[in-house]
């Protein structure tokens, strides 16, 4: 039983479905973009969804390159997104600037090489039966994997400094925990780069700290936009006028 | 330290032989499972004593100073100091005093209008109480005294400060330190009310009514500033905040 996968794939899957009604009304459809993506990403790498589809491609784990580059598209728009709310200019400019561009195509092109250099007949999800046929293909498929996630390490690296400024400030606690989450999910996503070259003992570890990571993201989102909507309720304003005797406003959200 | 759950008991039958802990619930205002839970963990915090006391029509501080960790209170009665009382003046009210003032002023705008009754000062504590206790009484050295002396860390000692709050053990250790009488810190932290803690009716107005034309300027400014940075910290938090939701969210 793939456990863990299919734990990622209910929680995207639950997270993007509440996130529905938003992305109808026009609220942050790029957020609604990302989990949408993170869903697929999580479908794929479930080994029974992988394996239908990747017969259909015509069993030459096309899919898994496929994935790759997907997860790909949802770290650079998690990047983007993350930085810009967070309002880290040194970190979005990294993600989007130059160094961004050369990172995402040497991080294509690496593992678009790998990928290619292998034999890689015969559906199986994370390549796992392509690196028990043995020879070249053994060897290569950890730097396959490698390769397929320099790129998510390298914008969490940028992200986690503002997170965890988030994680510290005094802003509302549900913001705080969300970033808190998505600080765990960074921390893994650089993580997975060393564990995917670790040793067949570290299996367990490599497997957590992958699904680790795509959680880590999805629940902080889904806790940034719980904080918005329990903060959109009407509740009695705690304004600090108030105690000083003058009118303030709380805390509410706008664009609702 | 919250009054021990034995002592309590003590104490709640002397006051009250005749009378059922439901009864006193009700006519306190107190949850009879918040009093359940203090007496089994042992620790009765001194608002509930409060509350029964006034409930009983008895003195809240004669009751806490019949308690072994707060008998120092019957001791020392000295009066709050000038300084002490304006500062539990609110800072709306310290502004109001200002114009108040500049009405009345010779060649002020309302020097010929006889002074409307000013409006009663808004009784303490107020938003920035317990800082600005501790500001009034500190002579630089106080808040290290208070941590050594109780053993309370000057980073928690300094965000009770910055929340408005002060348990009573630490008002009364910082009255202690500072030399100052007991019920300052009590009123500062919200435990008792002026007339409570003694404090002869105006003695806040009169207190004000004595600071110079300069001194009050120079308090309600600082009041100010300190309030404007507040503000400001609140407004750039609130503007990080929207912005990640309307990013993130």
């Amino acid at each position: 039983m793939a456990i863990l996968e299919w734990t990622t794939l209910i929680v995207c899957g639950v997270v993007l479905l509440v996130r529905v009604p938003d992305a109808i009304q026009g609220r942050n459809r790029i957020v609604f973009g990302i989990l949408l993506l993170a869903t697929l990403c999580s479908f794929l790498s479930v080994p029974g969804p992988y394996e239908a589809i990747d017969r259909l491609l015509g069993g030459w784990n096309a899919t898994d390159l496929i994935r790759r580059y997907l997860i790909f598209a949802t770290v650079l728009l998690v990047g983007l997104r993350v930085t810009t709310g967070l309002a880290a200019v040194r970190g979005h400019r990294l993600v989007a600037g130059t160094t961004g561009r050369w990172a995402l195509g040497l991080s294509c092109l690496a593992v678009a090489v790998t990928f290619f250099l292998m034999d890689t007949r015969g559906s199986s999800a994370g390549l796992l039966g392509v690196s028990d046929s043995g020879g070249r293909n053994a060897g290569l498929v950890p730097y396959y994997a490698a390769a397929g996630r320099t790129y998510p390490a390298f914008v969490s690296l940028f992200l986690m400094p503002p997170l965890l400024a988030t994680v510290r400030s005094r802003l509302p606690r549900l913001v705080r925990i969300g970033a808190l989450l998505m600080l765990i999910g960074a921390l893994c996503a650089a993580l997975s780069v060393p564990a995917s070259l670790a040793p067949d003992a570290w299996d367990l570890a490599q497997y957590v700290v992958n699904y680790a990571a795509v959680l880590g993201y999805v629940l902080g989102l889904a806790l940034f936009w719980f904080s918005g909507l329990m903060a959109q309720r009407p509740r009695s304003p705690r304004a600090a006028l108030h105690g000083h005797g003058l009118h303030g406003h709380g805390l509410h959200r706008n664009g609702r | 330290m919250p009054l021990p759950a034995k002592a309590f008991q003590h104490w709640l039958h002397d006051v009250a032989p005749a009378t059922s802990t439901a009864d006193i619930c009700r006519t306190s205002g107190i949850k009879r499972t918040t009093l359940a839970q203090q007496l089994v963990r042992g620790k009765v915090a001194e608002t509930t004593l409060v509350s029964i006391s006034r409930a009983l029509q008895r003195s809240p501080l004669q009751e806490l100073a019949s308690f072994e960790n707060y008998a120092e209170l019957a001791g020392n009665t000295r009066p709050p100091t000038p300084a002490e009382l304006v500062s539990q003046i609110a800072t709306m009210d310290l502004l109001r005093a200002v114009i108040d003032r500049s009405d009345s002023a010779p060649g002020g705008p309302g020097a010929d209008v006889p002074a409307a009754a000013t409006p009663e000062l808004s009784p303490a504590p107020h938003a920035t109480s317990v800082r600005n206790w501790v500001d009034a009484i500190d002579d630089g050295e106080l808040r290290h005294r208070v941590s050594a002396a109780t053993g309370v860390a000057p980073q928690n000692y300094s965000a009770q400060l910055t929340a408005n709050r002060l348990s009573p053990e630490l008002a009364v250790a910082t009255a202690r330190e500072a030399g100052v009488g007991f019920t300052g810190g009590l009123v500062a932290a919200g435990l008792i009310t002026e007339a409570e803690a003694g404090w002869p009716p105006g003695a806040r107005q009169r207190a004000l009514d004595g600071l110079s034309d300069g001194e009050l300027a120079a308090l309600a400014g600082e009041r100010l500033q300190t309030l404007g940075k507040v503000l400001r910290r609140q407004e750039h938090e609130q503007a990080q905040t929207e912005k990640i939701w309307e990013n993130l969210g």
